[in-house]
C-alpha cells in the first residue's frame, strides 16, 4: 500500500482553505429548514405549557397547541385589516339560525387518536358544557346548552342573544373542542399532555425545551404546509431574536426597540407580520378626586399631552395611535379623537377653572415604556403649569390601587398610566367602563346611564352596521368625560423568513398549521 | 473526622432550614396578595379562592412553614401551581442540565487555569507571567452575562459556529455537547482567572519553602518538583476555592440559561419568580442551596483527607 505524498505546499493550502471553510458563515440566507426530507418550521414558544385542558389553561402558548391538535368549531380570519370568522375544517356547517341559536354539523369521522373513535356532537355539547364551571366561565356566560341533534349535527343554544360568541368564544382557546371519553378517562381533566388529539398535528413536549408538533398519521383532514414544527422555549424575547438573528428559528415575536430597528432596515431574508393590535393603553384620570373634579382641568390635560411624542419617544413609532378603547381592526375602531394637542388651549381651560399651581401624581408601572411615556406626559403637564410627581409601581400595588376592596388608594389616585389587552370584538373592552365596574375596573368612576344601556345594546345587536354605531358612541362617551388620555395600540410583531407566510389569532397566538409556504 | 462530619452535617441543616425560613419571608413580603398576583388581575374570586385554599395562603405563615419543612423532609416539595406536577419532578428533568453546564464551565475553568498559574509562579516577573495576570484580571472583571452576550453574537449569530439556544436535541449527545460550549465558555471564563490567580500566589508561597529547595538540591526535575511537590500542596486552597465555585456557578447559571434559553435549575428559578409559582421557586432554591452546601461540605472534607496538618487539627 502506497501512501498519497503531501508536500508541505499543499498541506499549507489545504490547512488554510479548510481553515477559511469554517471561518465562513455556514448559513448563507433564510430557506425554510428540512429534516429527513421533511419541512420543518421552527418557531418559538414564550413558555411551558402547563395546562392544556381548556377549561383551566393559563392561556397563551397552551392556545397554540390546542390549535394544533384539537377540534374548533370557527378560526380568525383577516380581510383588509380587519377581523371576522369563518367555520373550520372540522364542520361542514355552522350557522347563526337566530340570535339564540348556533346549528353546527361536524365533518364526518375525523379520529381521535389513543383509539377514542370520531368526532362527534356529544364531544362539542361536553367540551362546552363543562366550559361553565371552569377557570374561564366567563366567556361562556351566554351558553344555556347544546343539544345534540346527531351524530355529527347539533344546536348550541345560549340564554341571550351574544354577538360576540362567535369572535370571543368559538375562535378563541376557550372554543376548543376535547374527546369526552378520554377526558373522562383522564379524570375530567388533563393538564401536560392531551388524553386524544383529534388534528393535524401529535404533541410531544419536553418540559422546559420544547413542544414537538409531528404529522398526525390518523388525521384525514387537509394536510399542513409543514410536516414538523419544533417550538423551542424560550421565555426572553430578546434570546429569541438572537436566535432568530442566528438562523436558529423561522419565526419569532419581536420587541418594541428591535421592531423599530427591523422597520427602519429590514434584514435580508426577514419579513415582519402584525397579527394584531389588541392592547390599550391610555392615561386615566379620577373624575371623584377633588383636585380634578372639575371637567375643565381634566380637558385641559387631555389637550396637554403630545401622544405623537410619547409613540415617537418610548415606543420608536412602531404603535398605532389610540382613537378609543376599540382597537385597530375591530367593529366600531375609530379613525380620530375629538380633541388634539393644544398648549394653549389647555392653559386657558384651566384659567378658565381657576385652577393655578396644580400637582399631581402619576402612578404607572415600572417598565422602560411607561417610564419613558410618564416622563413625556410630566414635562408636556409642566408646559401647562402642572406638576406631575411620577411614582412608578410593582405589578402588585399597582394593579390593587384603584380596587375599592383592596384597601383606601383609589381615594388618592389622581393621573394614572394603564393598559388592557383584549378579545377581538368590541363587547370585552366596554365592559369594565360601566357604572357596576366603578372601584373594580373603572378606576376613572364616573357613571353614565346612556353607557351603560348601549353596553346591553351593543351584546345582543347582530347588526354590524348597528353594532359599529353603538361601540363608536359609548367611545365618545368617554372621552367626553376628560377622564381619558388616549395613547396607543402595540401591535403583536412578528419576524419571519420571507419564505413564510405565517397565522396568528388578532392576540397574536400563532397557529402553524395555517402557515404556508411562500 | 466522624465528629467532624456530623458536626458539618449539623450545620449544613441549620443552613438549610434558615435559607428557607428567608425565603418564606421574602414571598410574603412581596406587596400585594399573593393569590391575585399569581393568577393576574381578572382572576375570578372563585380561582382566587381556591388558589389561596391550595397554597394554604390562609393559614398563618409559620404553619405554611411547618407544613413545608416536614413535607421537603419526606421529599415532597409540593406541586406546581399551574400544571399540578410534584416540583420534584419538575426540578429532577432540570438539574442535569445546570450541573452538565457547572461541571463543563468549571472543568474547563481548571483545566487551563491551574496550569497557567503553575507557569505564572515558576517564573515570576516573566513575560508570561505578565500577560497571565493581565489577562486573568480581565477575565474575573468581565461579568459572565456580558460574556454571554457577546459569545453568542460572535460565535453564534455573526459566523454561526455555534448553536445559540436550547440544550440540543434530546438523546443527541454530541448535538447536547455543541450547545454545551458558548454557555460554559461565558461562565467558566472568570473562574479562569481566579483559579490562575489563587494557584500562583499559594505556588509562589509554596516554592519558598525548604523542603521544595531541598528537592532541588537533590536534584529532582523541574517538573517533578512544581507538579509532585508544589501543586500538591498549593492545590489545596484551591480546592476550596472550586468548592465554593460550584456554588457561584449555580448562580451564574441563571444568566447563561436565561440568555442562551437552556432549561435549568436558574431559569426555572426565574421563570416561577416572574410567574409567582412559590412552590417551584421554594423547591428549585432549597434544592440549589442543598447543593452548594453538598459540594462545600465535600470540598472541606477532601482537603481534610488530602492534608494530614487539617486532619490532625480536628
Amino acid at each position: 500500500m502506497t501512501m498519497p505524498k503531501t508536500t508541505r505546499r499543499q498541506f499549507l493550502g489545504s490547512t488554510a482553505a479548510l481553515g477559511a471553510l469554517t471561518v465562513a458563515p455556514a448559513w448563507t440566507g433564510a430557506v425554510v429548514a428540512q429534516e429527513g426530507g421533511q419541512k420543518v418550521l421552527r418557531v418559538r414558544q414564550d413558555g411551558d405549557n402547563a395546562i392544556l385542558d381548556p377549561a383551566y389553561m393559563v392561556g397563551g402558548t397552551e392556545v397554540e397547541a390546542q390549535k394544533q391538535c384539537l377540534p374548533f368549531l370557527a378560526e380568525y380570519v383577516e380581510k383588509d385589516g380587519s377581523f371576522s370568522w369563518r367555520p373550520t375544517m372540522f364542520v361542514t356547517k355552522l350557522e347563526l339560525r337566530d340570535p339564540t341559536h348556533i346549528d353546527f354539523e361536524l365533518t364526518p369521522d375525523l379520529k381521535w387518536s389513543n383509539g377514542y373513535g370520531t368526532l362527534s356532537a356529544e364531544d362539542v355539547k361536553y367540551s362546552y358544557e363543562r366550559m361553565k364551571d371552569g377557570d374561564w366561565a366567563g366567556y361562556f356566560e351566554a351558553l344555556d346548552s347544546v343539544e345534540v341533534t346527531g351524530e355529527l349535527t347539533g344546536t348550541i343554544v345560549l340564554k341571550q342573544a351574544f354577538a360576540p360568541f362567535f369572535m370571543v368564544t368559538l375562535c378563541h382557546g376557550p372554543g376548543a373542542i376535547v374527546c369526552k371519553q378520554a377526558t373522562e378517562d383522564a379524570g375530567g381533566q388533563f393538564t401536560i399532555d392531551f388524553p386524544a388529539i383529534c388534528g393535524p398535528y401529535t404533541y410531544t413536549y419536553t418540559p422546559g425545551q420544547r413542544v414537538v408538533f409531528d404529522t398526525n398519521p390518523e388525521w384525514t383532514g387537509p394536510k399542513p404546509e409543514f410536516d414538523k414544527v419544533i417550538a423551542t422555549v424560550i421565555t426572553e424575547v430578546k434570546a429569541s431574536e438572537l436566535a432568530f438573528d442566528a438562523g436558529e428559528l423561522d419565526c419569532t415575536e419581536l420587541g418594541s426597540d428591535t421592531l423599530a430597528r427591523y422597520t427602519q432596515s429590514m434584514p435580508e431574508g426577514t419579513a415582519v407580520t402584525t397579527a394584531g393590535q389588541l392592547q390599550y393603553m391610555w392615561m386615566g384620570m379620577n373624575t371623584d378626586h377633588p383636585k380634578l373634579k372639575d371637567i375643565r382641568v381634566r380637558q385641559a390635560i387631555q389637550r396637554a399631552v403630545d401622544v405623537d411624542s410619547i409613540l415617537a419617544g418610548a415606543y420608536s413609532d412602531t404603535t398605532a395611535e389610540m382613537h378609543g378603547i376599540i382597537c385597530p381592526g375591530l367593529l366600531g375602531h375609530r379613525e380620530e379623537t375629538g380633541y388634539d394637542y393644544d398648549p394653549a388651549k389647555a392653559r386657558a381651560l384651566l384659567d378658565e377653572a381657576g385652577v393655578s399651581g396644580l400637582e399631581l401624581t402619576l402612578r404607572t408601572l415600572n417598565n422602560q415604556e411607561r417610564m419613558l411615556t410618564a416622563q413625556i406626559i410630566q414635562a408636556n403637564l409642566a408646559a401647562v403649569g402642572i406638576t406631575v410627581k411620577v411614582l412608578p409601581l410593582d405589578s402588585g400595588p399597582f394593579w390593587e390601587m384603584g380596587q375599592e376592596s383592596k384597601g383606601d388608594t383609589w381615594k388618592d389616585l389622581e393621573l394614572w398610566i394603564m393598559r388592557y389587552g383584549t378579545t377581538p370584538d368590541p363587547y370585552e373592552a366596554t365592559q369594565w367602563f360601566v357604572s357596576d365596574q366603578v372601584g373594580i375596573w373603572n378606576w376613572e368612576r364616573w357613571t353614565d346611564e346612556e353607557y351603560d344601556r348601549l353596553y346591553q345594546e351593543g351584546i345582543a345587536e347582530t347588526d354590524e352596521a348597528k353594532r359599529r354605531d353603538i361601540y363608536v358612541r359609548m367611545q365618545e362617551i368617554m372621552e367626553n368625560t376628560g377622564a381619558y388620555v388616549w395613547i396607543n395600540h402595540e401591535p403583536e410583531s412578528y419576524a419571519h423568513i420571507d419564505q413564510i407566510e405565517i397565522n396568528a389569532a388578532p392576540s397574536g397566538e400563532l397557529n402553524y398549521r395555517r402557515f404556508k409556504q411562500v | 473526622m466522624l465528629v467532624y462530619l456530623i458536626k458539618r452535617l449539623g450545620l449544613a441543616m441549620v443552613v438549610v432550614c434558615l435559607v428557607v425560613l428567608v425565603l418564606f419571608s421574602l414571598l410574603h413580603l412581596i406587596p400585594g396578595d399573593p393569590a391575585t398576583i399569581a393568577l393576574g388581575p381578572r382572576a375570578t374570586p372563585e380561582a382566587i379562592a381556591r388558589y389561596a385554599e391550595k397554597m394554604h395562603l390562609n393559614d398563618p405563615i409559620w404553619q405554611q412553614f411547618l407544613i413545608y419543612i416536614g413535607n421537603a423532609a419526606s421529599g415532597d416539595l409540593g406541586l406546581d401551581v399551574f400544571s399540578n406536577r410534584p416540583v420534584t419532578a419538575i426540578i429532577l428533568d432540570r438539574i442535569g442540565f445546570t450541573l452538565a453546564l457547572v461541571f463543563a464551565s468549571m472543568g474547563w475553568a481548571v483545566v487551563l487555569g491551574i496550569p497557567l498559574g503553575c507557569l505564572a509562579a515558576v517564573r515570576p516577573d516573566s513575560l508570561l507571567d505578565r500577560i497571565t495576570g493581565v489577562l486573568a484580571v480581565g477575565s474575573i472583571a468581565l461579568p459572565s452575562f456580558l460574556v454571554s452576550i457577546w459569545a453568542l453574537l460572535i460565535f453564534a449569530v455573526e459566523f454561526r459556529w455555534l448553536p445559540a439556544i436550547g440544550a440540543g436535541e434530546p438523546g443527541d449527545f454530541s448535538d447536547q455537547l455543541s450547545h454545551l460550549v458558548l454557555p460554559a465558555f461565558a461562565i467558566g471564563l472568570s473562574w479562569v482567572g481566579y483559579l490562575a490567580r489563587m494557584v500562583r500566589a499559594s505556588m509562589l508561597e509554596v516554592m519558598g519553602e525548604n523542603y521544595i529547595r531541598s528537592a532541588r538540591a537533590f536534584g529532582l526535575r523541574p517538573r517533578k518538583v512544581v507538579y509532585g511537590y508544589a501543586l500538591r500542596v498549593a492545590i489545596l486552597p484551591t480546592i476550596t476555592l472550586i468548592g465554593m465555585g460550584f456554588g457561584g456557578l449555580i448562580s451564574a447559571t441563571v444568566f447563561a440559561e436565561i440568555i442562551f434559553a437552556r432549561p435549568g435549575i436558574g431559569k426555572l428559578i426565574f421563570d416561577s419568580v416572574m410567574a409567582r409559582n412559590f412552590p417551584v421557586v421554594q423547591g428549585a432554591v432549597l434544592v440549589a442551596t442543598a447543593l452548594y452546601i453538598f459540594v462545600v461540605l465535600f470540598s472541606d472534607i477532601l482537603i481534610a483527607w488530602l492534608d494530614p496538618r487539617v486532619r490532625e487539627s480536628l
